[in-house]
């Protein structure tokens, strides 16, 4: 598998991609914020090409790697090589009964779990850094971040699950 | 004051409609300044106002230009053009020269057509490929680097044409001086520029503007080509935060040159377009066809590269335009403007369609 990339004066970033089937797929980041995704297969002298907005672009990505934040209760793991390999994870939940009605402050989160609820999702608002009064309501789809031990402990201690 | 208003209005409505259909609005605004101006109905003039904004627009222009070379990445990449840059250069330089010479005029003059004759058109070639969607083709990258093997050679034009008129050697000295300083001035400042130009409010808007229009005056007054300095600016200023400068030059650049463009097509006196000037534009085409291929048998190995690339660089532009602006007499002028028209449109075609004039040449 080959991968390039090279910055093209003018025109933007290009990202290269030669499958081990020697089809090629190319990502241009244009100057102008639009993406263009091209795929090219050996047997074709066209490629196939679209232009895509950055959210669409993001949102394959997503689909790529495997982060799918539209099913409910997906996690992320995030790695920071340059730290320690200092490791993360991005959990998403639906609220169980056990805290619905409850505020975040009650709950005690942090200090019981290490844990932190960092974005709430409710009918298709989002919240993001809820304050400590926030009240959770049936529903609701929880943003957690954390180690994977913190994590663990706000899935039994919290959640109830 | 109103021909200004009526200009900038009139222009904004011809990129709408440009990009609309999806062609370059370069000639649609020098077409509509020879409608309007000395050639056409007359209407528009020239005047200190039209001139200065102009003259803005093409300083900003340059700088913009050498924003892009970037030393650093000219070093890794743009070596791999070399030769097929000099072959486009002295193939299309050549046989824009012989046949400005050929049609009498003079040796500068002849010069001048030359370079206007060799230099494609960057914004116009790139548009096109983004727009066609080559970029995943090898050639698009040898295209790109072409582009900026031009800008380059596009330094030494503007630096021999003035000096042709201002003695080589006391220019030579001088130029050499300032674009020194010019290099050293922003490498010593460059921590203060680049805290300047990450501020969050208009000052570092106002900041650019003014050390680019400083720089090229102060040039201009000291004899020093304003061009030369304008690009030298820029080239020195590659190395800082390059994105951030671009976006505060861009609007100037956008709306200014627009202006250059049209008041370009408005002092032209068209009236000088005859069968020569027709041959001249088919060999202009052709000229680029022949260097294309060649360049496709070096980088590509393949004939077929050659032609796609040919096709992509046929149309002439802004920097034709720049050198018959500073350079060029009425008839030299009149001779650029007929050929960029020309080329600019069939060139955006030939570009379009170049995987179909391949498919056509493999039949036979």
């Amino acid at each position: 598998m080959g991968f390039r990339s090279i910055e093209l004066p003018g025109v933007g970033a290009k990202y290269e991609i030669e499958t081990e089937n020697n089809d090629k797929i190319a990502v241009v980041f244009l100057r102008n914020g639009k993406i263009q995704l091209y795929i090219l297969t050996k047997e074709c002298e066209e490629p196939v090409v679209v232009d895509l907005s950055p959210s669409e672009a993001r949102r394959i990505g997503n689909v790529l790697t495997g982060a799918i934040f539209e099913s409910m209760e997906e996690s992320v793991e995030i790695a920071f090589s340059a730290l320690a390999d200092l490791r993360i994870l991005v959990h998403t939940y639906r609220v169980t009964e056990k805290i619905v009605g409850k505020n975040i402050e009650e709950l005690d989160i942090r200090r019981k779990t290490g844990a932190t609820i960092i974005a709430v999702s409710r009918k298709g608002k989002n919240f993001i850094n809820p304050p400590p009064h926030f009240i959770f309501e049936k529903d609701d789809i929880i943003v957690v971040i954390g180690e994977q031990e913190q994590i663990k402990a706000f899935e039994k201690e919290i959640l109830g699950v | 004051m109103e021909q200004f208003a009526l200009a900038v209005i009139i222009c904004a409505f011809l990129a709408i409609f440009m990009k609309k259909i999806s062609f370059s609005p370069i000639p649609a605004y020098i077409i509509f300044g020879l409608i309007l101006g000395k050639s056409g109905l007359n209407l528009f003039g020239e005047d200190e106002i039209s001139k200065l904004l102009g003259e803005i627009g093409l300083i900003f222009l340059l700088f913009y230009i050498g924003l892009e070379l970037n030393y650093e990445n000219l070093k890794k990449e743009a070596y791999k053009i070399t030769a097929g840059g000099f072959l486009d250069l002295f193939v299309n330089f050549i046989l824009g020269f012989l046949s400005a010479f050929l049609l009498g005029f003079d040796l500068k003059e002849s010069f001048v057509i030359a370079s206007a004759f060799y230099i494609s058109s960057s914004a116009i070639v790139i548009h096109s490929l983004i727009e066609n969607r080559k970029l995943i083709f090898p050639e698009a990258e040898t295209i790109i680097w072409l582009m900026v093997f031009e800008d380059i050679v596009l330094i030494f034009l503007l630096f021999f044409i003035s000096a042709e008129s201002g003695g080589i050697f006391s220019l030579f000295l001088k130029t050499a001086v300032f674009v020194f300083l010019v290099f050293s001035l922003v490498k010593v400042f460059s921590k203060h520029i680049d805290n300047i130009i990450s501020r969050e409010d208009e000052t570092s808007l106002l900041f650019i503007f003014s050390l680019v229009i400083f720089v090229s005056f102060f040039a201009k007054s000291i004899n020093v080509p304003e061009a030369l300095a304008a690009i030298s600016l820029g080239a020195s200023m590659s190395g800082l935060n390059t994105k951030r400068i671009e976006e505060f030059s861009r609007p100037f650049k956008d709306v200014f040159i627009v202006l250059f463009f049209f008041f370009f097509g408005v002092s032209v006196e068209i009236g000088y377009i005859s069968v020569e000037s027709i041959a001249v534009v088919l060999l202009a085409i052709i000229g680029k066809f022949i260097s294309g291929v060649a360049i496709g048998k070096i980088s590509h190995n393949s004939f077929y590269s050659g032609i796609e690339i040919g096709a992509s660089t046929v149309a002439r532009g802004e920097f034709s335009i720049v050198l018959a602006s500073i350079f060029g007499s009425k008839e030299v002028s009149a001779l650029i403007a007929f050929l960029v028209l020309s080329t600019a449109i069939i060139g955006t075609i030939t570009a379009k369609y170049s995987r179909k004039i391949i498919k056509i040449i493999k039949k036979f």
